[in-house]
């Protein structure tokens, strides 16, 4: 089993989380959160006065996922996400020992 | 252990199954707490006399405490008893208890018993309120009855109605501290019916303070009666919630989870589905909000009331308002207590008072507003000073969130405003709203109070500054106020709230200009919100599309503050910086966008590209294209260009390279060229341009959100044989895109002398402007400059080299003079703005502008 973490633009939230739907992905966890990269954080003048958006703020996906599916999920992702423009995001991949199911106590991929 | 009566756990069980079924269609259900404490109360008697039978003992007397002694069991209620004895005894009474629990917990009653004599009790209520409390609701059981009535007797004359106002300062912090606990808005979706705010608990407090102050339980006729009988129904729901719960959870269960929501919900009647959870949460916040008025204006009463010295010397200290209102102690009162029957605009007169002398109304004041309700009529509603009055509230600004809280709690507000009543306890069944809306509406402009007060200056600098600049704040406040009364109709919200709060303009005679930004404010309110997240923020199309909808810079900067307040008084977690984030960009980007007003001519309105195109096009393709336009694009062409260029996009992937001319005279030719956009492309069509001795008297290019680029050129050729030229040029390009040529190697293989290019002294001056400033998108790059064959090719290809993408290109030939417009981007799709790197741009463009192709 493995995680699969995506920051993304927060406009594309819809498009992926539509495109993840339609492969058959049932659940995911959407965080909003705030970053940089080489997309840095500007400064606007209104007025004379500055105003610095210093974090540039993304959207967070994360998913537990079968083994088998990794490949298609993350090229999904990539697709529904991509502008092409600089500050597009990031997946990250890692395993993940163990999923438990809280209501019922089921373990491993009976629990995705 | 078990008595020889016939009741058992099992039939005690039947018995609330049966009051189970009853209750719902019960007329009362304060009834089914009475019958079901009546049950309670014979088998208490029945247990204790049974073990007064066994364990002898002297005078004792059995009583019932709390909501026991009120009562009022619900079917999992505590029960909770005394055993009083004459303090001159001290008789055994442990076994005596055990003897009389003991099957009351048998049969799974949650009985508590304490012990005490007379004295001890009193001394304890000094003390304690709780026992105080107690006592207040204590009802005689069974046993010695004098022991009971010494008490009570005792109780009230040196308790009871003794330091009344530090009982109430007493009960108020209970108030207070509990309130506290119970806005966490998690209780707020899913309230606890006896302690939270508007619960059973606090009509008790009203209720003993009424009957400490008074002397009397009869609270109804301490109210008006119509308030009376509103607070009698709000109680008689409340009940009917608590006993439901308590029924369906087989257990003590105070709070209205959404579980049990759902399941209450039909079983009070109320409609099936979602529909009849709002309703009947609507009804809890009304409810509820009844009892907290009557709770905290007992306490009011009581603990502002002046001392009997201060009453003595009041008469000095009042003071004439005017004709009809006078002030003493910091409270409003009536001179002529028929004022408002006779002359109904005097109620918005007593408000504006409360605001200018910063004073409260007086109970009685506060009665006669009740009573004048039915008197606001439609005359009311139209009258210029009654009008002008309320604005005049809003703009001073000042206290404005508590009168309008006021108004509400009194009615006012949805008697003056009747669209207002329509949403009062609406509630939205979500987790996100958490306040029903009309609270949400009244926290909204208590928001923009707040800010405009400086409170929020630290996180949010940019909204402060905007709203101390604003000048129409009343406006803007009452349209925070009315934002959301179009809910509770099927249609969408914003629509029907334009409707309402036009009408509400014209009912008050605001003048033309605020009503319509009223009614844009109202229509657009969920707006900015939605592009902000929803949206592409670095899209110049998405800034120049959401000004278009916008306007103008004054009803954006409306419209960012009440987007802020709106979302501020969703809930506590509704508002965060990163929203905040997005909307400021949204918003900076829109108002560079007006400030410079750029010249892109007059852009479609929202929907009217999809009214011209369908006439030609199927509709699927129609609203795939609506957002994929630049706006640049949509000005410069016809609606019946713009279709067949959109045919000739949707053919791209059989024929990769459509290119279309019609030529005028011999000379010249006008062609469109599209193709899939791809890194370099109009440097490629320059010099296939250039291949074929073309020269490009004017072009326009355009980059398609979707990748397509749209290209159209005039060109004019100078040795005849135009056709000819086109066509081979057409060839040209196809090799190169695909590929199997490049404009370099087919530059050498056409080796014709006047090809090679000489060094060349410019008779025009060339000048190169790089401009960072007036887009936030691309970076403009300006050439003008003395016209030759090729020379768009030259510059081209230097931005192609340096790594620039062009998205947008215009291209005009004065006489001999070039003028051409870059809007490009680097490989990042940002904008060039290192001061290296446009140096280097420009050194590179010049060189190539002057030394031509080497």
């Amino acid at each position: 089993m493995k995680k699969i973490e995506a920051i993304i633009k927060p406009f594309k939230l819809d498009e992926v989380k539509h495109a993840l739907t339609k492969i058959g992905i049932q659940g995911m966890t959407v965080l909003e959160v705030k970053g940089f990269g080489r997309q840095r954080g500007h400064t606007e003048v209104y007025r004379g006065a500055e105003y610095t958006i210093d974090f540039v703020p993304k959207a967070k996906i994360e998913l537990i996922v079968v083994d088998e599916l990794v490949p298609q999920v993350i090229e999904t992702i990539e697709r529904a996400a991509k502008t092409g423009k600089i500050g597009d995001g990031k997946i990250f991949l890692s395993s993940v020992d163990e999923v438990i199911r809280i209501r019922t106590g089921e373990r491993g991929r009976d629990a995705i | 252990m078990q008595f020889e009566s016939d009741l058992t756990r099992d039939g005690l069980r039947e018995i609330k199954n049966r009051m189970a079924q009853a209750a719902p269609t019960h007329f009362s259900p304060k009834e089914l707490l009475r019958q079901y404490s009546d049950t309670i109360d014979s088998i208490v008697r029945k247990s204790f006399q049974k073990a007064q039978s066994i364990v002898t003992s002297p005078s004792v007397c059995l009583v019932a405490v709390g909501g026991y002694g009120r009562s009022e069991l619900a079917p999992y209620s505590d029960v909770d008893l005394l055993l009083l004895y004459s303090s001159s005894q001290k008789p055994d009474l442990p076994l005596l208890i055990e003897k009389t629990l003991y099957p009351l917990w048998d049969l799974g009653l949650d009985v508590s018993c304490s012990s005490r004599s007379i004295s001890e009790c009193l001394q304890m209520a000094q003390s304690d309120p709780y026992v105080k409390t107690g006592l207040i609701d204590s009802r005689y059981l069974d046993g010695q009855y004098e022991i009971f009535r010494t008490l009570y007797d005792l109780f009230s004359r040196k308790i009871l109605h003794q330091k009344v106002r530090e009982f109430a300062d007493t009960l108020m912090k209970d108030f207070v501290l509990r309130h506290q606990k119970y806005e966490d808005p998690a209780y707020v979706l899913e309230p606890d019916i006896k302690e939270g705010r508007g619960g059973l608990r606090d009509f008790q407090i009203g209720r003993w303070v009424i009957r400490s102050k008074y002397k009397t339980d009869r609270w109804d006729s301490i109210l008006f009666p119509d308030q009376s009988r509103i607070l009698d129904r709000s109680l008689q729901f409340l009940w009917a919630v608590r006993n439901e719960l308590h029924l369906l959870s087989g257990r003590r269960q105070d709070q209205l989870t959404f579980e049990l929501q759902e399941k209450i919900a039909p079983i009070l009647r109320f409609s099936p589905g979602t529909r009849g959870i709002e309703e009947m949460m609507r009804q809890y916040h009304l409810s509820s909000q009844r009892v907290y008025n009557f709770a905290s204006n007992m306490l009011e009463r009581v603990l502002f009331e002046p001392s009997s010295v201060r009453k003595a010397s009041s008469a000095f200290k009042r003071k004439k308002l005017d004709s009809s209102f006078g002030i003493a102690h910091g409270e409003i009162f009536l001179l002529d207590p028929v004022t408002f029957k006779r002359d109904p605009p005097q109620l918005m007169t007593l408000f504006r008072h409360c605001q200018t002398s910063h004073a409260k109304m007086s109970f009685q004041t506060e009665e006669a507003v009740l009573e004048a309700l039915p008197f606001i009529d439609d005359r009311f509603r139209t009258s210029g000073p009654v009008n002008q009055s309320f604005l005049s509230i809003l703009k001073k600004g000042e206290g404005v969130e508590s009168l309008l809280k006021k108004m509400h709690e009194l009615g006012f507000l949805s008697h003056y405003l009747p669209e207002f009543s329509e949403v009062e306890g609406r509630v939205h069944y979500d987790l996100y709203h958490v306040h029903p809306v009309d609270v949400h509406s009244i926290l909204a402009v208590e928001e923009l109070i707040k800010l405009k007060a400086g409170l929020y200056h630290k996180e949010l600098p940019l909204l402060t500054s905007l709203i101390q600049e604003t000048e129409q704040t009343e406006i803007l406040l009452l349209t925070a106020l009315l934002h959301d009364i179009g809910k509770g109709v099927e249609e969408d919200h914003s629509r029907v709230g334009e409707r309402l709060v036009s009408q509400i303009g014209d009912r008050m005679g605001l003048p033309d200009q605020d009503k319509q930004l009223m009614a844009f404010l109202v229509r657009h309110h969920l707006f900015m919100l939605e592009i902000a997240l929803r949206r592409d923020l670095h899209e110049e199309g998405t800034i120049l599309r959401f000004a278009n909808e916008i306007e103008n810079l004054g009803n954006l900067k409306m419209l960012y503050l009440l987007t802020f307040a709106d979302i501020k008084a969703v809930g506590p977690e509704a508002w965060t910086p990163w929203k905040n984030f997005l909307l400021m960009e949204l918003f900076l980007k829109t108002t560079h966008f007006f400030e410079r007003a750029e010249g892109t001519g007059a852009l479609p309105k929202k929907g009217e590209v999809v009214e011209h195109l369908i006439q030609w096009l199927p509709p699927e393709v129609v609203s795939e294209y609506e957002e994929i336009l630049p706006p640049r694009y949509l000005s410069s062409y016809s609606w019946k260009e713009i279709a067949h260029h959109i045919e000739m996009a949707c053919r791209l992937e059989r024929e990769p390279l459509r290119v279309e001319w019609s030529i005028e005279g011999n000379a010249r030719a006008e062609m469109t060229v599209c193709t899939k956009d791809r890194y370099g492309l109009f440097s490629k069509i320059t010099g296939a341009m250039f291949l074929n001795r073309l020269n490009i008297l004017e072009a326009k290019i355009h980059t398609w959100a979707n990748g397509v680029a749209l290209d159209m050129f005039k060109v004019a050729d100078t040795t005849g044989g135009m056709e000819r030229r086109l066509q081979q040029f057409k060839a040209d390009l196809a090799s190169v895109l695909n590929g199997t040529a490049t404009i370099r190697d087919l530059l050498l293989k056409r080796e014709e002398p006047s090809m090679i290019q000489k060094k060349i002294i410019p008779r025009v001056s060339t000048d190169i402007r790089v401009n960072n400033q007036d887009s936030d998108f691309f970076s403009i790059i300006e050439i003008t400059g003395e016209d030759r064959l090729g020379i768009l090719y030259d510059i081209t290809q230097a931005l192609t080299d340096h790594g620039c993408d062009i998205h947008f290109a215009r291209i005009s030939t004065l006489g001999n003079r070039i003028v051409d417009v870059f809007y490009i981007q680097d490989k990042w799709g940002e904008k060039v703005e290192e001061e290296d790197g446009i140096d280097l741009l420009k050194q590179t463009l010049l060189n190539r502008v002057t030394v031509g192709t080497s």
